[in-house]
């Protein structure tokens, strides 16, 4: 048991892969919430997890938390078996639920002491209440006249506060105005660069792209696309606004590959979304007596619903 | 071992409120009928004539006739031990069916159990918490029935006047681990408590007319009641009835532990969770959410 438990500590001490999820399945009944998730966060990663309300993110993340049990499949975090060693992986992952609840006769302060008790005191208490002040948050109100917002700092500074190895956070810019989304995420930034790996779920596309180095999408409970951020956008849907010297015949253009015509606000302009490479297409307009052309480079948005338009 | 206490801790605190009320509630029941007592053997004439007016039924319900009545555990256990195991189960089958499913239905234990824990030390510190909270509630209680024995011609001592609580102990913890296996059996601690407080209800009622009708005697066996001994305790204590309950109690704590282990903890507004026998027609209801 013992030569167990120092390789469990051994593991989690080298791993590369903070979290590797293989053929991951979870039903609920008759409703299948995941049907088999793969995986893969690099140690010192800032990953988003994307996908609208009900796709199965919160139930990734809680199967990788041991709350609840998938039906089949592989997890490891930092080498470590979530259903193996629950204690072990939770001692070095910091939780943000997406709806979270708290004992409302407690006090911030009185809460976040609770979850720093629930975890052998090893909260860094100097560093919970400098978050609470970038947070600006009183620890002092009870819970039950904290609003929404207010909550959800409390949930992110139990979260930080033991600085973990790794953030698996729910939606964790939820119910906070835009400043303090910018400072969340700026939080995290610092978190990462202190060594955390950072997994965040999120529908808001926009945070995703500011943050995280890599995204993965998932559609009912499927991953269809893992990639770099950076990469993802690239490679996705261009909108092109295009206005000729003079009225022309723009169905020549729409018969190019990935090239669909949106708009014609006039005889002279035409408004295009071309998919991928767009070399066919500029060659193509060489024939055009183009006056101006304006692209907009696609955000997450774009590429997040072209995915869910499949 | 640090998880188990914290848990423990936090919890009994969180009884406090519940420990004062239910335990400062039964105290004064004691408060009241010590004393009284003096009175009552001070006009036994008048009392017997009004209990003469009472069918014979009456008192067999409460555990009692005429002339037990004139002893001390006659009179204390028709005036308040008959009745203490539904008080106190009340208290236990509300505790107990709350003790884990309370949080889980508010939507807190999703975000307790995501630290370092371990599910069972969580559940084993607010099964001990509950154990405690109940010995406390029992022991205001307790004071409450011994303060003023020493005023009164009963001949009780303290001593005596808590053994009687041993088998209301064990009246609570039967009642309270019921609770707390069927929270981890059925879709809500609704159901939970009421199949409890039902048990209860039905064991104190079949057992108390075992008495009077002797075709219940057989079926009362099955139900916790019939081994409970109330003020007879004081004289003479079955520790057969006292020790088999507490297995009784062990059995039910150790199969919810197994099945807490076991089981998906459920978010806020995720609901009920659902029987494995749900019918086909609820479950289509489900899927089309």
């Amino acid at each position: 048991m013992k030569i167990q438990r120092n390789a469990s500590i051994e593991a989690a001490q080298n791993y590369e892969v903070a979290l590797d999820v293989s053929g991951l399945t979870k039903s609920y009944g008759k409703v299948q919430a995941l049907r088999g998730i793969n995986l893969q966060v690099q140690r010192g990663e800032i990953f988003g997890f994307l996908g609208p309300n009900g796709a199965g993110k919160t139930t990734t993340i809680r199967c990788l938390l041991d709350t609840i049990r998938p039906d089949g499949g592989t997890t490891r975090i930092m080498g470590l078996d979530p259903q193996e060693d629950p204690v072990g992986v939770q001692t070095r992952v910091g939780y943000l639920p997406g709806e979270m609840q708290f004992y409302d006769n407690f006090s911030a302060e009185r809460q976040l002491r609770f979850f720093s008790d629930m975890r052998g005191s090893h909260a860094d208490w100097s560093y919970a209440r400098q978050l609470a002040e970038r947070l600006v948050l009183d620890l002092k109100i009870p819970i039950k006249s904290l609003s929404k917002g207010n909550k959800q700092k409390v949930g992110v500074i139990q979260a930080l506060m033991h600085r973990p190895q790794l953030l698996l956070l729910d939606e964790p810019t939820s119910g906070l105005d835009p400043l303090m989304q910018q400072e969340v995420l700026a939080l995290l930034r610092e978190a990462n660069t202190a060594g955390t790996t950072v997994f965040f779920s999120s529908h808001i596309m926009s945070e995703a792209e500011h943050v995280a180095q890599r995204v993965a999408i998932i559609r009912t409970g499927e991953i269809v696309e893992v990639a770099e951020t950076s990469s993802l956008t690239q490679r996705a849907l261009h909108r092109l606004t295009i206005r000729f010297k003079q009225p022309v015949n723009g169905s020549r253009l729409e018969q190019l590959p990935g090239v669909e015509i949106l708009s014609r606000p006039d005889d002279c302009s035409v408004v295009l979304q071309a998919a991928g490479d767009m070399e066919m297409l500029v060659r193509a307009l060489g024939n055009f007596p183009v006056l101006d052309l304006e692209t907009t480079r696609p955000t997450l948005e774009d590429v997040f619903l072209a995915y869910y338009k499949q | 071992m640090k998880p188990f206490w914290t848990t423990f801790r936090y919890t009994f605190i969180r009884f406090r409120g519940q420990i004062l009320g239910w335990g400062l509630g039964i105290a004064s029941l004691g408060l009241i009928l010590v004393p009284f007592y003096d009175i009552f053997m001070d006009q036994q004439e008048d009392f017997m004539k009004m209990l003469d007016g009472y069918p014979p039924e009456f008192l067999a319900f409460f555990g009692g006739d005429k002339t037990s009545m004139l002893t001390p555990e006659g009179y204390l256990g028709m005036y308040g031990f008959s009745m203490l195991p539904v008080i106190i189960g009340i208290f236990a089958v509300l505790a107990g069916s709350g003790l884990l499913v309370g949080d889980e239905e508010r939507g807190r234990l999703d975000l307790i159990l995501s630290h370092p824990v371990g599910r069972s030390s969580f559940f084993f510190g607010r099964a001990f918490a509950f154990i405690g909270a109940t010995i406390a509630v029992l022991l205001i209680a307790w004071l409450g029935f011994s303060v003023l024995l020493g005023g009164s011609t009963m001949g009780v001592t303290w001593g005596q006047m808590a053994l009687p609580f041993l088998p209301l102990l064990m009246q609570a913890l039967i009642y309270g681990t019921l609770a707390l296996l069927l929270s981890m059996l059925l879709p809500s601690r609704n159901m939970a408590a009421m199949l409890s407080a039902l048990v209860m209800v039905a064991s104190y009622f079949i057992s108390s007319m075992a008495s009077l009708n002797e075709s219940l005697a057989t079926i009362s066996q099955i139900f916790p009641y019939a081994y409970y001994q109330g003020a007879e305790a004081m004289t003479n204590l079955n520790m057969t009835w006292l020790f088999g309950l507490l297995g009784v109690c062990l059995v039910m704590v150790m199969l919810a532990w197994w099945r807490f282990l076991r089981r998906d903890i459920r978010l806020s507004g995720e609901g009920s969770l659902r029987f494995w026998f749900s019918s086909p027609l609820r479950r289509k209801k489900v899927e089309s959410v």
